[in-house]
């Protein structure tokens, strides 16, 4: 497949990276040459020079034989005129990031298609739905939701408390286990494990089961769960107003900016949130709007560094669930094995939601979540395709990859070594990055 | 020292080794067609080489394939050592086994398309051994990476991305498809299709086929090793002369642009500045030499006079040194002449060698540059090649470039003056190998070889072969001190 990126900032370079390791055709347009010349001489895709509004640039990337046309350029109208030439210069599907949330209305969807731009992703939105599922799943990491919720795949980082810790994985699953880990994130790695290995203090587990099954994997990992009511935000940045318009109503939100004109701003937008000015590491500040009653704090500043800070400096108030925006990939891992709770990073968001496009390309229903080094994918197998054809435990999948559970007729199950994936069957896949392409060979 | 992942390199060369071997199941079918004693070698060599190989990744074969930039220059270079090294076991076990130096030099010279031959007698070779000299310039003339590139979809990843740059000519690296490997694909279709064509054309003339196959192998990879003692003027043929000038002409030219001609960018060609200066260079050359012979007298007809001026002028600016005319029998000035074309060479990413006329253009345009600003020192002026502005850093690495490109070639020189050369031959030789042409100067000229240089010299020049085929920093760099020091 042809894709080309328009703007190789951080989610072009980012989605760009992560698909040229597969059989993907990249090319990368952007105005820059310094930061195209290290990705051209590094990276397995080819760079394009130049400015992707051009109708010279576009045809130089030969832009009419591309499958699908991504324009993540910083200004959103660069992105639309981008995809509009594309479109009409024969790309087959284009994409692009926008900033409006406007633009994303059902209503309006006719009129982009009608201009030639067939998708388009707002980060910020994105981020703000991941902090809302957050602020629902208080003791998980990660929570995604598949087939109507019939199948869930979670992630708990354990402490101390959990009940799994030090077993060996064939210890816990017993003939009616009604869950599966399907990977382990121990430092800085991601693990598919083995019957063999064991759970330490400190990993994230990946876990998948039926929705009957949670409080199961809530008491083993000796977590608990906190309803939220009352919310702290630190920075008002697009996410913040986007998760005070999707909060549920008995959420009560406090919000901090630093900047003065900005706040007034941001009060014209947000009806029922209390504004705050003032600078949200000020621990003096954050106690006196009363930290130590609020059930979750998140930090959403432009700045990782301080996110990250402002969540520990939280934590130790004692608020419970805090959540921080980290857009350096380079922190996360570092971040997550802090004891911070959900790391938000739009770039891993967008480039998934994006992922999951692709995949709908090939198979008719796909859904993708993007982890920093490991995906998870849902697929419908098909009809002859390789893995249908024998018991799971007979089919040699490599060791980067695992099936994490599968829904069947609307009924979400497990998979075991016994299990005989029927076509048609919804399938969750988890994989390292290392694994991407071995899944088409699998699924068609 | 820094961390290096020895394994993945052992990785790399056990991989290659076993692609080698299958190289010389070609020659060693010839050798069973011809039937002169020297199957056995080939056979013993196949064995040795694919034995080596084989062992090398089997005990590798778990390993990642992630190449680091240290990884990538150990890679390139030993690869093409080791090729070397196996590559000279025929010319060790045949009949009337060479020397080892002789045997590496021979070798070192057709992988790297050089062209340069200690061989006294040519056409006392069994013919599977001729075949696997000029085959080896086929193997080593679009490059050893680029081709397994080409047909392994193992180094079509990241690695072999890095590697490619590693060993690929010119300043900049132009990508035909966004896979490594399918411009690799692209770029050997083109070097194969060429190859084929020549071939046909050849069997048409005087040649055999056997020779046409040797000898289009040796001018579409600007090698030069020929099947016969008098090279070309062998066949004496103004059609022989005709056909292989116009394909090393072509060998010349960027072949990322002559696949875009082919496929019908033809404009791209013709526009290309540097194929502008290449052209403009064979020219003029051809009308000075052919004026030249004029004036000395040495001329004959004028077809034949500018046929043999122009066959000479493209063969020695291609790096491919096929002998039609002989410029050392015509008088030092010609010498000269030949000596200034081999030292640029033609254009970057085709089979050539020398310092690329892409280099040529950057600093002849910089110097103008310069003497402009004597007079207006605040102008800026940017050296503009095709249009684009080249950066500062490209044009100081250009001068590090040329600095050390002369630098070798003195001092390969002072060390075969050392030797005992006269000082023609010495810098002759050494530049001649350095650029990867073959014919030097003096007794290393066009009719003469390389036998008489004592067994140090030999392996002074396979190295500077080496070093000039990988364009100096790939294999320099492992002679530096922050190469191998953690900084």
């Amino acid at each position: 497949m042809k894709i080309i990126i328009a703007g190789a900032g951080e989610v072009g370079t980012h989605l760009a990276k992560l698909l040229s390791r597969e059989e993907q055709d990249i090319i990368l347009i952007d105005n820059d040459e310094e930061k195209l010349k290290e990705l051209d001489a590094n990276y397995n895709l080819m760079t394009v020079v130049g400015n992707p509004t051009a109708f010279k640039t576009l045809a130089q990337a030969q832009v009419h034989q591309a499958d699908l046309f991504i324009a993540v350029m910083p200004f959103e109208t660069r992105n639309i005129i981008a995809c509009t030439i594309a479109s009409k210069l024969g790309a087959k599907k284009t994409l692009a990031r926008v900033d409006n949330y406007e633009y994303l209305l059902p209503k309006n969807k006719a009129f982009f298609d009608s201009i030639g731009v067939n998708e388009l992703i707002y980060p910020e939105k994105l981020a703000a739905e991941e902090v809302i599922t957050a602020l629902r799943h208080t003791w998980t990491r990660n929570w995604f939701e598949l087939c109507n919720g019939e199948l869930i795949v979670l992630s708990v980082k354990l402490h101390e408390n959990a009940q799994i810790l030090n077993k060996k994985l064939y210890e816990l699953t017993t003939a009616d286990s009604q869950f599966h880990i399907a990977a382990i994130k121990r430092l800085h790695e991601t693990i598919i494990p083995r019957g063999n290995d064991e759970i330490k203090v400190g990993d994230i587990a990946y876990f998948t089961t039926t929705p009957n099954h949670i409080r199961e994997i809530q008491q083993l990992s000796g977590e608990s769960e906190t309803e939220i009511h009352k919310i702290m935000i630190m920075g008002g940045s697009r996410i913040a107003i986007r998760i005070s318009n999707y909060a549920p109503g008995d959420m009560a939100i406090k919000l901090i900016e630093s900047d003065r004109q900005k706040s007034y701003r941001l009060a014209e937008y947000m009806h029922d949130v209390i504004i705050i000015q003032g600078d949200g590491r000020n621990v003096d500040l954050l106690k006196e709007e009363g930290i130590r009653d609020m059930d979750a704090f998140i930090a959403l500043t432009d700045s990782s560094e301080t996110n990250i800070l402002a969540c520990l400096t939280a934590k130790e108030l004692g608020v419970k669930k805090t959540i921080a925006e980290v857009e350096n990939l380079q922190f996360i891992s570092t971040a997550e094995r802090l004891n911070i709770g959900n790391i938000i990073n739009k770039k891993l968001l967008a480039a998934s939601r994006i992922f999951q496009l692709l995949l709908d390309e090939d198979s008719s229903n796909a859904k993708c979540l993007a982890l920093s080094d490991a995906e998870v994918v849902e697929l419908v197998a098909k009809e002859g395709s390789k893995i249908t054809k024998a018991p799971v435990k007979d089919l040699k999948l490599p060791a980067d990859l695992t099936i994490g559970g599968l829904v069947r007729d609307g009924h979400g199950m497990i998979v075991t070594g016994n299990t005989h994936i029927q076509p048609n069957d919804h399938v969750v896949i988890f994989c390292l990055d290392t694994a991407l392409h071995k899944i088409d060979k699998l699924f068609n | 020292m820094p961390k290096i992942n020895f394994r993945v390199i052992l990785k790399f060369i056990g991989l290659l080794l076993c692609l080698e071997a299958a190289f010389m199941l070609i020659p060693y079918l010839v050798a069973l067609i011809y039937d002169e004693g020297d199957a056995m070698a080939f056979l013993l060599s196949i064995l040795i080489t694919a034995g080596t190989g084989g062992l090398l990744f089997y005990f590798t074969r778990n390993d990642r394939n992630e190449v680091g930039k240290r990884e990538s220059y150990l890679i390139v270079t030993s690869i093409w050592f080791f090729f070397t090294l196996f590559g000279m076991l025929p010319f060790c076990l045949m009949p009337n086994p060479l020397s080892i130096a002789d045997a590496f030099f021979e070798t070192v010279s057709g992988l790297t398309t050089t062209g340069a031959s200690i061989v006294p007698d040519v056409e006392a070779l069994p013919h599977g051994i001729l075949f696997w000299r000029s085959f080896t310039q086929f193997i080593g003339g679009m490059g050893i990476i680029l081709l397994t590139i080409a047909i392994l979809p193992i180094l079509n990843h990241q690695g072999g991305l890095i590697l490619f740059n590693s060993e690929v000519t010119g300043i900049s690296h132009e990508k035909l498809k966004p896979k490594i490997g399918e411009t690799s694909k692209k770029l050997w279709s083109v070097y194969v299709s060429l190859i084929t064509i020549l071939t046909l054309l050849l069997c048409l003339g005087p040649m055999t086929p056997f020779d046409a196959i040797c000898h289009a192998f040796g001018a579409m990879a600007t090698g030069g090793f020929s099947t016969k003692q008098a090279s070309l003027n062998h066949w004496d043929s103004a059609y022989v002369d005709y056909v292989i000038t116009i394909f090393t002409f072509i060998a010349g030219i960027n072949f990322a642009l002559v696949y875009r001609a082919i496929t019908g960018d033809v404009k791209r060609l013709f526009s290309n500045e540097e194929t502008r200066w290449y052209t403009f260079i064979v020219v003029g050359a051809t009308l000075v030499v052919t004026a030249g012979l004029y004036v000395t007298g040495q001329n004959s007809s004028l077809e034949e006079t500018l046929r043999v001026s122009l066959a000479q002028v493209v063969t020695v600016i291609t790096s491919t040194g096929y002998t039609i005319g002989d410029y050392v029998a015509w008088g030092p000035f010609f010498t000269t002449v030949f000596l200034l074309l081999m030292f640029f060479g033609a254009c970057a990413g085709s089979t050539c060698g020398g310092a690329k006329i892409d280099r040529l253009v950057v600093l002849a345009k910089n110097t103008r540059n310069e003497f402009y600003r004597v007079i207006h020192p605040n102008a800026i002026l940017p050296v503009r090649v095709n249009g684009k502005a080249i950066s500062h850093e490209v044009v100081s690495k250009i001068l590090a470039f040329i600095l050390v490109y002369v630098m070798v070639l003195i001092a390969g020189s002072t060390i075969l003056t050392a030797l005992g050369l006269s000082i023609e031959e010495a810098f002759g030789s050494t530049l001649s190998c350095l650029s990867n042409i073959g014919p030097g100067a003096g007794a290393t000229g066009p009719t003469g070889n390389y036998a008489f240089i004592p067994d140090v010299g030999k392996w002074l020049l396979s190295f500077i072969m080496l070093i000039g085929r990988l364009e100096l920093f790939t294999v320099l760099i492992l002679f530096t001190r922050y190469f191998w020091k953690n900084s």
